[in-house]
């Protein structure tokens, strides 16, 4: 009975993932065929081949290009169809193969029409950084003169802001700068319209501190920032500055850094050897601007303070649209959507808050990470004696890369399996994805505590094995497997012992209290102690948990909200105890039920 | 108080403001509620006010000059 159970969850797991994803059913389209004939054909039987198809399939079959000749590789037109005749034709002899001549995509490349113009996106390569993550999850607060919601961020998300300027709740731009620079975080993107953003699953908090002719007052800034700090932002963009050092406005700024928040501002536009006002701050990732040319901008201020530099666009004296950031905002005289280029370290600074969202967003959660992470991933600039670039040209591909570094993800494993050859078109596993240690002491510990109420319980029942099992370790070795393009949750889940259940589907290894604890034995025992033989899998589970719990408070006592201290520690052998002393007294129960039915 | 002399000019950091480039070279950002004859591109003018640190801007071309008066120069 509880073997079926396992075998229809496992079927119902692998059916699951397979129908979310068209991974499998989607392989490719192609409307050429390869063929690659063998390289010892003499000229003449090449010819007569060729010649053979062009009469069968009135094609002519042409060189893949002038370098196929000694590979003797020619493309045909034709479908499924031709290819299957072709297989089944004599031809097949004198050839190497016949296969679909695929046709590649490069991975999200998005559809935005005016996308080619932003040769910013491109030259922060955010592309490859877009196959990982697009920000989802991240609040993004945009302090500045507000956000209006133009058509291009029709699919952004917008979270309630707040005006400090007009003391109100509708924070709606009238200068056209703050849109602008939510544009560049997370202008909706793929949606077959105008451009791109960053992180355009981001969430943006649009907050008000700078007035239509786009100045404010270091009180407002304060305010918002604090602000920003208690709603939730993940991310805070300041593409201002300027004025002097105000005690309210670094208190702010400190205490949105000891919250977690990532603070990025624009180094000022006055030319100036020393980033202004805020980005100066300690805590703030202060970034200068870069032209088209990737060199810093002429306006961009440098050195003492700027941390990364990141694209501002250069127009030059003849305002060149082309050199500037293209972004959807308002015209401030009408007020209507207009597409139009800006310059300046203002533009420059959403392009690091964007990419601190995508790399919060795969993970990095303390500021300081963050910006460890734009820093050290940034393209170094050897001689720059005057600090024009901080760390380095900001890249977006590489940051995400290094962030997602000791995590280890699905995609890392196909990147992995095809760089070391182990490749199988349908499904992979990996062998070293589990400690195997920890999960043999737990197995090992499971049966240890089993022995010890050894006078109550059946030996060889397979009920009281999986419960052990489950309870301990789980399936931990499904955690390695992985089929191509599905999600690897479902294996997460059948791998993961009942502690772990909590943290599974997030991939997380911290336990969560609720699993990792007392709890779910208890539910098992009180439902299954009257049944026959799911009683001692209630039992097995039951001890298994007892030594998950108490292995992990040894070695790993790491729980989400519990930390990984002396209270999580604590919290988890007070469990294990607590399990031990059920599962003690389950086995008597269960026991003597036996003996009073015998 | 403080007196400049230069010249007004249009700058298109951002989404654009109004700047003074005094004869030193030095830009200051015209803080907003200033006259709007003042506000005439490549206008040379003598200013008298006071430099806003309390205020920033997203143009961050250099010091806020709060604008009390003002005279053309031939």
């Amino acid at each position: 009975m509880k073997r079926v159970l396992f075998v229809v969850l496992f079927v119902v797991g692998v059916l699951f993932a397979l129908s979310t994803v068209s991974g499998l059913a989607n392989r490719g389209v192609y409307d050429s065929i390869v063929i690659d004939f063998r390289e010892d054909l003499l000229p003449g039987q090449l010819d007569q081949a060729l010649g053979a198809i062009a009469q069968q399939f009135k094609v002519q079959p042409q060189l893949n290009s002038i370098f196929s000749q000694a590979d003797h590789l020619y493309i045909l037109p034709g479908d499924a169809h031709t290819l299957k005749a072709l297989r089944r034709s004599a031809l097949k002899q004198s050839t190497e193969s016949i296969s679909p001549n695929y046709i590649y995509q490069a991975f999200e490349v998005p559809n935005d029409p005016e996308y080619g113009k932003q040769w910013n996106m491109r030259s922060i390569n955010v592309e490859s950084a877009w196959d990982e993550t697009h920000g989802n999850g991240v609040t993004v607060a945009v302090i500045d003169t507000g956000i209006s919601q133009v058509p291009d961020l029709n699919e952004s998300k917008l979270v309630a802001g707040y005006d400090f300027v007009n003391d109100r709740e509708d924070a709606t731009d009238d200068n056209g700068h703050g849109t602008h620079v939510a544009g560049t975080i997370a202008q909706s993107t793929n949606n077959s319209f105008g451009v791109a953003g960053i992180a355009y699953e981001a969430t943006l908090m649009p907050l008000k501190v700078l007035s239509q002719s786009g100045g404010g007052t270091v009180a407002d800034i304060a305010e918002a920032v604090r602000y920003a700090a208690d709603h939730g932002a993940g991310v805070i963009n300041l593409s201002l500055g300027g004025g002097g050092d105000a005690d309210v406005l670094r208190e702010a700024i400190d205490y949105a850094y000891s919250k977690g928040v990532v603070i990025v501002a624009a180094a000022g536009n006055s030319s100036d050897s020393s980033a202004a006002f805020p980005a100066r701050y300690p805590n703030v990732i202060s970034v200068a601007a870069l032209g088209p040319s990737g060199a810093k901008a002429p306006y961009s201020n440098f050195g003492a303070g700027v941390d990364i530099s990141a694209p501002g666009g250069f127009m030059g004296e003849d305002e060149n649209p082309l050199g500037g950031i293209l972004q959807n905002t308002i015209d401030p005289e009408t007020g209507e959507s207009v597409f139009r280029a800006f310059q300046g370290t203002s533009m420059a600074a959403p392009h690091v808050a964007g990419v601190a969202a995508l790399v919060k967003a795969v993970g990095i959660e303390e500021p300081e990470a963050i910006a460890a992470v734009l820093k050290q991933s940034a393209r170094k600039i050897p001689d720059d004696d005057l600090n024009h670039y901080g760390a380095g040209q900001l890249d977006a591909a590489a940051a995400v890369k290094l962030a997602l570094k000791g995590q280890i993800t699905v995609r890392d494993f196909f990147r992995w399996l095809q760089q070391n050859g182990y490749l199988n078109l349908r499904f992979w596993i990996d062998g070293g994805v589990v400690a195997l240690p920890p999960k043999l002491a737990m197995v090992l510990g499971s049966y240890l505590l089993a022995f010890l109420l050894r006078n109550y319980l059946p030996w060889f029942s397979f009920s009281l094995s999986s419960g052990l099992v489950m309870g301990s370790t789980g399936l931990f070795f499904l955690k390695g497997f992985y089929i191509f393009d599905l999600p690897h949750y479902p294996f997460r889940l059948m791998g993961s012992s009942i502690p772990e259940l909590g943290s599974a589907i997030q991939g997380s290894a911290a336990l969560h209290p609720v699993f990792a604890s007392v709890l779910i034995p208890f539910g098992l025992v009180a439902l299954f102690l009257g049944h026959r033989s799911l009683k001692w899998f209630a039992v097995g589970a039951t001890l298994g948990v007892a030594a998950c719990l108490a292995i992990s408070a040894v070695i790993d006592p790491t729980m989400m909200w519990l930390g990984n201290g002396a209270i999580a520690r604590l919290f988890l052998g007070v469990n294990a105890l607590l399990c031990l002393g059920l599962a003690t007294l389950a086995a008597k129960a269960a026991y003597n039920s036996e003996v009073g039915r015998a | 108080m403080t007196t400049l002399e230069g010249t007004v000019k249009k700058s298109s950091m951002g989404s654009g403001t109004w700047m003074l480039t005094a004869v030193d070279g030095k830009n200051y950002e015209i803080h907003k509620g200033a006259p709007a004859e003042l506000l005439v591109n490549g206008q040379k003018v003598r200013v008298t006010g006071a430099i806003r640190h309390d205020v920033m801007t997203m143009a961050m071309i250099g010091p806020v000059f709060e604008v009390h008066s003002f005279e053309v120069m031939s």
